[in-house]
């Protein structure tokens, strides 16, 4: 199968001359849920905007399902093939109705009318923003809803691929469920690959499959998600800790199966295996 | 140790929500005490802690009944200078405070105000800034910092009033996981010190469990558990359903307690050391290392 999105030896320097990505290979498949983590300032941020279009690659290519994102004039087809969703739903929303918020991308790609209603009406539904709030201002909604209506503006011009920035920032755990569930979702029923930048090491556990460790502009692990928390030593380049029951875990043992235990139920399930 | 905050059944609406924000709250802190106060949004957390520092409720109109107690003086009828000098306050998103073009003058602000002398405003910005690890910053703007570097100059500010009682609003909310350690570390210097109450709302309860003497639980307006954090946490269920995770560490011990693995009478860890010591030597026959 193809991927969908094939990073290659990427570098990306910032204008001012701070290199934030070196040497960066990567390729992403359909219906993948992945994690980005990693210290602020190392890279997944920037790895997210060369993945979406908006930064161009200082050298080597990012391709996303065909497209060459270095080519000019490419960005009215990668916003239909990956979408990004921003940390603080506020920097995103500015239209005066969620309605028109929705429809703001696929009225910008220049869909007709028709399509743009029966897009805006779909992504709704899937995101959980009920037409009864279409009139309404987004600011005037609570965060959680604000959020859904900034997913809902990107699921309308309906990308494979969705970034989505530190969903849960802020957010207490109730909210943080409701939309990591939200984001399961998209990926289990409607078939997307999903992508999340986050420091939240419980959610990484237990909602990405496969997780990419970043650590000073470079790719220090890239594996399923168990495997990543089996290396605390690694990691710890990047200032990132396992869930804390991990780390108990490889206190009792570094073999496997304690290695890399994610949850706390599983950590149960192993020490009445071993125990009893 | 004494009481200093005292809260007499309080009961605050904001001008224009309909429901109320505090119901009924009696509350005791004691001096020196750490406090965390967890909660889903929205149930009050940042409530109580704007009626001890004031805003509640001078820079809000709303409805307000019973009182609170300041250092045995009701807040309603405390200044602004007065209560300055008492009670600092850190919210989540530092920008909202800054005013200053510089790190230093930042700190100075709210000493120049108070109208310390020059001598004293050095002295105190030197232990604010050293103890919020920001000594290198003084010279740049705030807003030309990281995220943690801006939540730790905030601290700073409330640290070089040195006012006795230092309150926290999700402080590590905003922050990458170095920078959430080191405010975590900056309030435990503070807590060894012994010389603050420290009051800290927090969803971060993994690294506020081990620092906290007691926990305040809010849903709805009100004080739904007050307890010595041990207790707190003897009862994860419950914590759950009011949208609370304990640290996984306690909520495996608990387990472990309830399987017979451990002992009825042991003491539950609130950090990842303690429950090292606790269950390696259960574990020790049984696992090769």
């Amino acid at each position: 199968m193809n991927p969908l999105i094939t990073v290659e030896n990427l570098d990306f320097t910032y204008p001012d001359g701070t290199p934030a990505l070196m040497g960066i290979n990567l390729e992403i498949g359909e219906q993948e849920f992945i994690a980005f983590i990693g210290q602020n300032g190392s890279g997944k941020t920037t790895l997210s905007k060369c993945i979406n279009g908006l930064f161009k690659p200082t050298a080597g290519k990012v391709i996303v399902e065909g497209l060459d994102t270095s080519r000019r004039g490419i960005i009215k087809q990668l916003v239909t093939k990956v979408g990004y969703v921003f940390q603080n739903p506020d920097h995103q929303l500015f239209n005066r109705s969620v309605k028109s918020e929705i429809a703001y991308g696929p009225r910008n790609i220049n869909l007709p009318d028709d399509e743009v209603e029966e897009r805006v009406r779909e992504a709704a539904r899937v995101a959980g923003v009920s037409e009864d709030l279409f009139d309404t201002h987004p600011y005037f909604l609570p965060k959680g809803l604000r959020q859904r209506v900034a997913i809902a503006s990107i699921l309308a011009l309906k990308p494979r691929t969705i970034i989505v920035d530190e969903p849960t920032t802020g957010q207490d755990m109730q909210q943080s469920l409701e939309v990591m569930n939200f984001l399961r979702t998209l990926w289990k029923d409607e078939g997307h690959t999903i992508i999340i930048i986050t420091h939240e090491m419980r959610i990484v556990a237990d909602y990405a499959e496969r997780t990419v460790v970043l650590g000073q502009g470079q790719i220090l692990l890239d594996a399923p998600t168990r495997q990543v928390f089996a290396q605390p030593q690694i990691l710890q380049q990047t200032y990132v800790e396992p869930p804390q029951i991990t780390r108990l875990a490889q206190k009792v043992s570094m073999e496997e199966p304690f290695r890399s235990v994610l949850t706390v139920e599983e950590m149960k399930k192993l020490s009445k295996e071993v125990l009893s | 140790m004494e009481t200093i905050i005292e809260f007499q059944n309080l009961e605050w609406k904001y001008e224009n929500t309909k429901e109320f924000a505090l119901k009924g709250i009696d509350l005791k802190i004691k001096e020196h005490s750490f406090v965390g106060v967890v909660g889903a949004n929205e149930q009050g957390k940042t409530s109580l802690l704007s009626a001890i520092c004031g805003l509640i409720p001078h820079s809000f109109n709303g409805i307000y009944r019973g009182q609170v107690l300041l250092f045995g003086k009701p807040v309603r009828e405390m200044d602004s200078l007065e209560l300055a000098t008492k009670v600092g306050l850190v919210f989540s998103d530092p920008e909202s405070q800054f005013t200053a073009m510089t790190v230093e003058e930042e700190l100075a602000f709210g000493l120049e105000n108070i109208g310390y002398s020059l001598s004293e405003i050095k002295e105190r910005l030197e232990w604010a800034a050293q103890i919020t690890m920001i000594e290198d910053l003084l010279d740049k703007s705030p807003y030309d910092i990281s995220g943690g570097q801006k939540q730790r100059v905030a601290i700073a500010c409330v640290l070089a009033m040195n006012p006795p009682v230092i309150m926290m609003d999700e402080p590590t909310s905003m922050i990458d996981p170095l920078g959430k350690r080191l405010i975590f570390d900056i309030l435990r210097k503070l807590k060894e010190e012994k010389k603050h109450t420290l009051i800290v709302a927090e969803h971060n309860i993994e690294q506020l469990a081990p620092l906290a003497d007691e926990m305040i639980l809010m849903a709805d307006g009100r004080i739904v558990r007050h307890e010595p954090t041990l207790d707190f946490f003897t009862n994860p269920l419950y914590l759950r359903e009011q949208g609370i995770l304990p640290p996984e560490c306690t909520e495996y011990a608990q387990w472990l307690k309830d399987e017979g693995y451990l002992a009825p009478d042991v003491r539950l860890p609130l950090e990842l050391e303690q429950a090292a010591e606790l269950i390696l030597p259960i574990f020790q026959k049984k696992v090769v290392k």
